[in-house]
């Protein structure tokens, strides 16, 4: 039974190394503070001169595990890596009491919500984890020669019990399914530009126009406007101006105006729409 | 680019009615704001010559005070030094709080040196340039107990004088937030943008004397001709040069419509709250000329007040 955990253990135990590793080593590069808005960390416990050796000395020792785990059929790196959980999970608890606004660092930036039941969860999961790979010494050719169905049964199991006591997992299906609002997306000035053209609004106001490059153009909340330099029937300078909806593809609504140099407008005013639909 | 008749036109093209620019009439008339070079300074009467050449006299109230590097009494003012004077009564002439010399440096650090007085040289944004400001030795402690990193990359905020060609940091105008300029926080995931946004207000001497008028941090960058516009810590939605914002001062109750006339390309870096009444929520939303933060019931050498600001 224990060889079967340490099994199924294994390719996860791994993977979950080099993620933590290499996010945090990314967090590092880029500057992030430790202390910056949820912290990396148990690292905040730490003088401020030791913090950034701190995560990558912690980020090295991964990577050691990572690597020696699955090939390396020797008790100095299995029970050391039982070591390191054991002590990340005494380390967490101990962050939660005294900076329960700190994030786990776990792995890196991501890992910014305050260290919960679930992220000390994880560290005791993968404690046992590893203690079962340390009492059952399996390395990755066991892991290719004992290649079953079932194992890959333990497997996903076991991977599925990390991604449930992973809070990050939480923030990033949030991203992935997030959409923001109009107001707050960019909108390239082409695409707008490009729905413009092939609106309706267009080809009525394009005989009045001098020319088809517009002389200002900006942007307010979801509209994009563009102005052109006009002429009316009876020969008047006029600002035609189009007001297209950033948001609804080619079907966006595009409306437009004939403004005089004043501001005013020369026509009756389309139908009053919400300034922030 | 007339940026000024954006809001007439899209006006006109949405049928929206635009507010007027300027104060929102309350229950209490908004305090007056004069600005000028000081001419002459008695126990009751101030001097000043304005932008224009002309002369304003204002009557000091009994209970007016100044600021000079610190609180100071109006009579000692010095001669010839610029003044920016909050003035009540019906006719704006009556001086009751003037602020002296009084400017802000904002930016982010490019090279600390010296040992006692500190010499930072700030970046303070593609439009404002490069300034060298001195701390004295008397201010560094103040200033870095706010600011402990006084690094290259690292935002700094400082409320000081004008000085005689060497301006002089002398208080810190807000915590230092512990990221670098260059890394600020993604805002928070937000699904639906209400239409008061909450922050904290500050202001700049990057505008012109008697300039109303606000920098704003969310401008498209192709429109505002900044590569780098758009960084925010709070999530605001996207404006022009041109617009109007209106501001509120959640400290007052006074509200102002003001037109958004530069981008506010550091301000959105800054992801720190203003404390001035409660703790604002996080991140700084407009940055002020000082005659609109004045006019909104501002104190200049406080630096920040907790506002709300929607579409004027």
């Amino acid at each position: 039974m224990t060889t079967t955990i340490a099994l199924a253990s294994l390719p996860v135990i791994v993977p979950v190394l080099v993620l933590g590793a290499v996010l945090k080593l990314a967090a590092v590069r880029r500057g992030a503070e430790p202390e910056g808005l949820g912290g990396l960390g148990p690292t905040v416990l730490l003088p401020e001169r030791l913090r950034r050796p701190a995560i990558v000395l912690c980020a090295l020792v991964e990577l050691a595990y990572a690597v020696a785990l699955p090939l390396w059929d020797h008790p100095l790196p299995r029970w050391g890596a039982v070591v390191f959980f054991t002590l990340a999970t005494y380390v967490l608890v101990d962050l939660k009491r005294r900076r329960p606004e700190a994030g786990c660092g776990c792995f890196g930036e991501v890992s910014r919500k305050p260290v919960g039941l679930r992220s000390i969860g994880r560290a005791m999961a993968l404690g046992l984890m590893t203690l079962a790979v340390a009492l059952s010494p399996v390395t990755a050719a066991d892991l290719v020669a004992g290649l079953s169905w079932t194992m890959l049964g333990w497997t996903v199991a076991a991977a599925a019990l990390v991604l449930l006591l992973s809070p990050e997992i939480d923030e990033m299906v949030a991203r992935m399914r997030y959409r923001a609002p109009c107001e707050l997306r960019e909108a390239p000035v082409e695409d707008a530009l490009s729905r413009l053209t092939a609106s309706a609004e267009w080809r009525e106001r394009r005989p009045l126009l001098v020319s088809t490059t517009p002389v200002d153009t900006w942007r307010e909340l979801c509209w994009r406007f563009f102005v052109y330099e006009g002429r009316t029937a009876d020969g008047d300078a006029v600002d035609v101006v189009f007001a297209v909806h950033l948001d609804g593809g080619r079907h966006a609504p595009v409306r437009s105006a004939l403004v005089a140099a004043d501001g005013t407008s020369l026509e009756s005013l389309p139908e009053s729409i919400p300034v922030s639909a | 680019m007339n940026v000024e008749r954006r809001r007439a036109r899209a006006a006109a093209v949405l049928g929206r009615q635009p507010a007027s620019l300027g104060p929102v009439p309350g229950e209490r008339p908004a305090p007056g704001v004069v600005t000028g070079e000081i001419r002459d300074v008695s126990p009751h009467l101030l001097v000043l010559e304005n932008a224009d050449g002309d002369e304003v006299r204002l009557v000091i109230a009994p209970w007016a005070t100044a600021w000079h590097g610190g609180d100071a009494a109006p009579a000692d003012l010095p001669l010839g030094a610029r003044a920016i004077v909050r003035t009540a009564g019906e006719y704006g002439r009556v001086a009751d709080r003037i602020w002296v010399d009084i400017t802000r440096f904002t930016g982010k650090i490019l090279r600390v040196h010296g040992t006692r007085d500190l010499t930072v040289e700030l970046d303070c944004g593609p439009h404002r340039g490069r300034r060298t400001i001195t701390i004295p030795y008397r201010a560094t402690g103040r200033i870095q107990v706010r600011y402990p990193r006084l690094e290259p990359g690292y935002l700094f905020d400082a409320i000081g004088t004008l000085g005689k060609g060497n301006p002089t940091a002398l208080f810190p105008a807000a915590s230092q937030p512990p990221y670098r300029a260059d890394a600020v926080p993604a805002p928070p995931l937000t699904y639906a943008v209400p239409s008061v946004q909450v922050g904290s207000a500050v202001w700049s001497d990057a505008f012109d004397e008697d300039e109303r008028g606000a920098a704003y941090p969310r401008l498209e960058r192709s429109d505002a001709e900044c590569d780098q516009a758009g960084v925010t810590c709070a999530a605001l939605p996207y404006l022009a040069l041109g617009s109007a914002v209106r501001v509120e001062n959640q400290c007052t109750g006074r509200s102002a419509v003001v037109p958004i006339v530069a981008c506010g390309c550091l301000t959105g870096r800054f992801c720190d709250r203003c404390v001035e009444c409660g703790t604002s929520e996080r991140g700084r939303i407009v940055e002020l000329s000082p005659a609109s933060f004045v006019e909104l019931g501002g104190e200049l050498s406080k630096g920040c007040f907790n506002a709300g600001i929607g579409l004027g």
